[in-house]
């Protein structure tokens, strides 16, 4: 079919058919292969962040276009509807869950500020992932809603390429369909990787996909990672009481500023996280009694180590979901070493056609707001006459460990690296903020520091900050530092008073004088 | 009474669908309606026949369930579409079914979950939960979407029932 719709194609390429909007039902077969005649203007592979991004975008262009979702169970059978990672599995339900966390602090803090609270205060699991769940079951149906009101067709079906045009979907029931398109998306985003080559990690451990959909409390729990997923995951189980620990094979958030991501993981040990490091899990074990036994090695000491815990989480990274596209009948070339998909600055894959955005791609952030907006642009540029590419520079970015920390542009040692120790000034300051002093909270490791080029009027390079209400800090600096900020401009810009913010603008120590950084009264 | 009691020994031989979640066998819309106007169902648990809010509503099993006793049906329906997630539903549904009951039998409550019959809640246009349909001869003849007191589901019922 696809050499006789390529031969065609050559004949009259340009003529489109469009094909009669089909009526209910899991319809939308290939047509046949008389020119320019698709299904669809658009076929969306993946209902997440990127996809209905796209899809939506397209639709209101006037396209026909179709989104095709499916979530794969996870080994322990959790899954979920449409909207992909972030609404399911991710950014939604740990940003609540984080937030109950930090509920626990602010009732301990709450006597101080007059409550007659009684602690300590118990948390009920059960309440909390209710609520998580329900909140989420709703963002599914509003997706559904959203696509009947663009137009745009939706099939829960898993997708595999046929050939470049033309993709087969099997419904869970096992129900086949044949949707062809002139344009593609993939956008099928990553899972969880399982480390299949410890004992029992398959079997035992859970990961991310199943965390925010569990009925009952994990208890007693070991996350083993360093990733941001890990340290999310036990921060929050941390504030609510339950007992976490975190092993770690060797450094913490790999990727971000170092000097920041160990203030953040001193943060969580101070605050009732235990760490494991320099360790990597090598066996898991069930006891008669029901409990988790690990086993692991300990590279610092060389000595074996053993622990028993209600529940093992698994966050030692994201695989690309790749493997059952059959990709190759397509074309569409893959990483080696990661099996994402490589993509050139359009988002295009090797086959001209067909695009690929989001988590499943080769060397892009995997963020929501980065894949929503390729997507966006990618379906301009397809269907809205469109030329603007994606710009993934000085993408900002929170991790929402207990301590939060919010970061945009280059890490201290991406600088220097970039520039060289001599043209890069680094201003830092130790804050405390006012809401830590009538609870005593502890601030050792609240703040701040700006990475900018020595040269006037100093650009700056990055900003890193650690505290409060992270994300909502760092959203606005991240404006200035797209638009070009100078350092000159930030001693210019006077600070709001009494905040956290405020310390980014008032950020006049060098690391370079060693003066102390401690930010001390009003002044 | 004692006409009610002999219409519920003849009717506990019938066999009607298998009740899902604890509900009473669906009515049908063939259901024998009483001189009080109160329409019976099959109850093969109980001897004993007392006046129960469920007579009157129903949950939706499927496409078909839903031409059968909605669209097909010669009583006016009002149809509660809701979800497992929504706690404005919890408040409604409840109170939309205990209204429908006061009205003996001239309408009956078909209950939508929309995660259940997606198809189903997209074909009727529903996007925000709860939203209550009034139907009648098949057509939509009235809609709200949201809580509702007492009276204005009294209006809103006396208004279908015509």
């Amino acid at each position: 079919m696809a050499a006789m719709a390529a031969a065609l194609r050559g004949l009259g390429g340009r003529f489109r058919w469009r094909t009669p909007a089909v009526a209910g039902g899991v319809r939308g077969a290939a047509q046949g292969a008389v020119a320019g005649q698709w299904d669809y203007d658009l076929l969306v592979i993946g209902g997440g962040s990127g996809g209905l991004a796209c899809a939506k975008e397209a639709a209101q262009l006037g396209r026909k276009v179709a989104v095709v979702d499916y979530v794969e169970p996870s080994p322990r059978g959790t899954r979920w509807g449409l909207g992909g990672t972030c609404v399911n599995v991710g950014c939604i339900p740990k940003k609540l869950m984080h937030q109950a966390a930090l509920l626990g602090g602010l009732i301990r803090d709450a006597p101080h500020y007059g409550w007659e609270v009684a602690q300590p205060v118990p948390h009920d699991w059960r309440k909390m992932a209710e609520a998580v769940q329900n909140h989420v079951k709703s963002l599914n149906w509003g997706h559904r809603v959203q696509l009947h009101d663009r137009k745009v067709k939706y099939f829960n079906v898993k997708a595999g390429f046929v050939d470049e045009h033309t993709v087969r979907g099997v419904a869970k029931g096992g129900k086949e369909i044949l949707l062809s398109a002139d344009h593609i998306v993939i956008a099928t985003g990553g899972r969880p990787r399982y480390p299949a080559h410890i004992e029992g990690a398959l079997e035992y451990g859970i990961t991310s996909d199943d965390i925010f959909w569990l009925k009952e409390s994990p208890g007693k729990t070991l996350v083993v990672g360093a990733s941001y997923v890990a340290l999310e995951c036990a921060g929050f189980l941390t504030g609510i009481g339950l007992d976490t620990t975190v092993m770690m094979r060797s450094i913490p958030l790999r990727g971000f500023d170092q000097q920041m991501s160990s203030l953040v993981t001193e943060h969580m040990a101070s605050h009732g996280t235990r760490f494991l490091r320099g360790c990597t899990p090598s066996q898991v074990r069930r006891l008669p009694d029901g409990q988790l036994q690990v086993t692991w090695e300990d590279h610092t000491t060389g000595k074996e180590g053993t622990g028993t815990f209600n529940t093992v989480l698994w966050a030692v990274g994201r695989v690309p979901d790749t493997r059952s596209l059959n990709l190759e009948k397509a074309g569409v070339d893959t990483s080696p070493s990661t099996q994402k998909i490589l993509v050139d600055s359009r988002e295009a894959t090797s086959v001209p056609h067909i695009y690929a955005i989001g988590d499943v791609v080769e060397g892009r952030p995997e963020l929501t707001p980065t894949a929503v907006m390729a997507g966006r642009l990618l379906a301009q540029r397809l269907f809205g006459g469109s030329s603007d590419l994606m710009d993934y520079d000085k993408v900002p970015t929170t991790v929402f460990t207990p301590l939060e920390y919010g970061c945009v542009g280059l890490s201290e040692e991406e600088a220097v690296a970039r520039h060289g120790q001599e043209r890069v000034e680094v201003y830092h300051a130790h804050y405390k903020p006012l809401e830590f002093t009538v609870p005593g909270r502890d601030a050792s490791q609240c703040y701040v520091k700006m990475v900018c080029l020595r040269e006037p009027p100093q650009l700056v390079l990055g900003l890193h900050f650690l505290g409060p209400n992270a994300g909502e800090v760092t959203q606005g600096f991240a404006l200035g530092i797209k638009c070009g900020a100078s350092y000159v401009q930030v001693m210019q810009t006077v600070g709001i008073h009494p905040t956290c913010s405020e310390e980014v603008v008032k950020l006049r120590i060098s690391k370079r004088s060693g003066l102390d950084p401690t930010v001390t009264g009003c002044g | 009474m004692a006409q009610r009691l002999l219409l519920r020994r003849f009717l506990v031989s019938v066999i009607s669908r298998k009740p899902s979640q604890g509900w009473w066998p669906p009515l049908t819309s063939r259901a024998l309606q009483t001189p009080g106007g109160l329409t019976v169902t099959p109850n093969p648990a109980r001897t004993i026949y007392t006046t129960r809010i469920s007579l009157t509503t129903f949950n939706i099993q499927d496409g078909p369930d839903f031409q059968d006793r909605v669209v097909n049906s010669e009583t006016p329906v009002v149809v509660d579409f809701h979800a497992q997630w929504c706690g404005p539903c919890k408040i409604l549904g409840p109170r939309l079914e205990k209204m429908v009951a006061k009205q003996h039998g001239k309408v009956v409550m078909a209950k939508v979950d929309i995660d259940d019959h997606t198809d189903l809640a997209i074909e009727y246009e529903v996007s925000a939960v709860p939203t209550v349909l009034a139907m009648k001869n098949g057509d939509v003849v009235d809609k709200f979407v949201g809580i509702k007191d007492e009276d204005q589901l009294e209006a809103f019922l006396k208004k279908l029932i015509g």
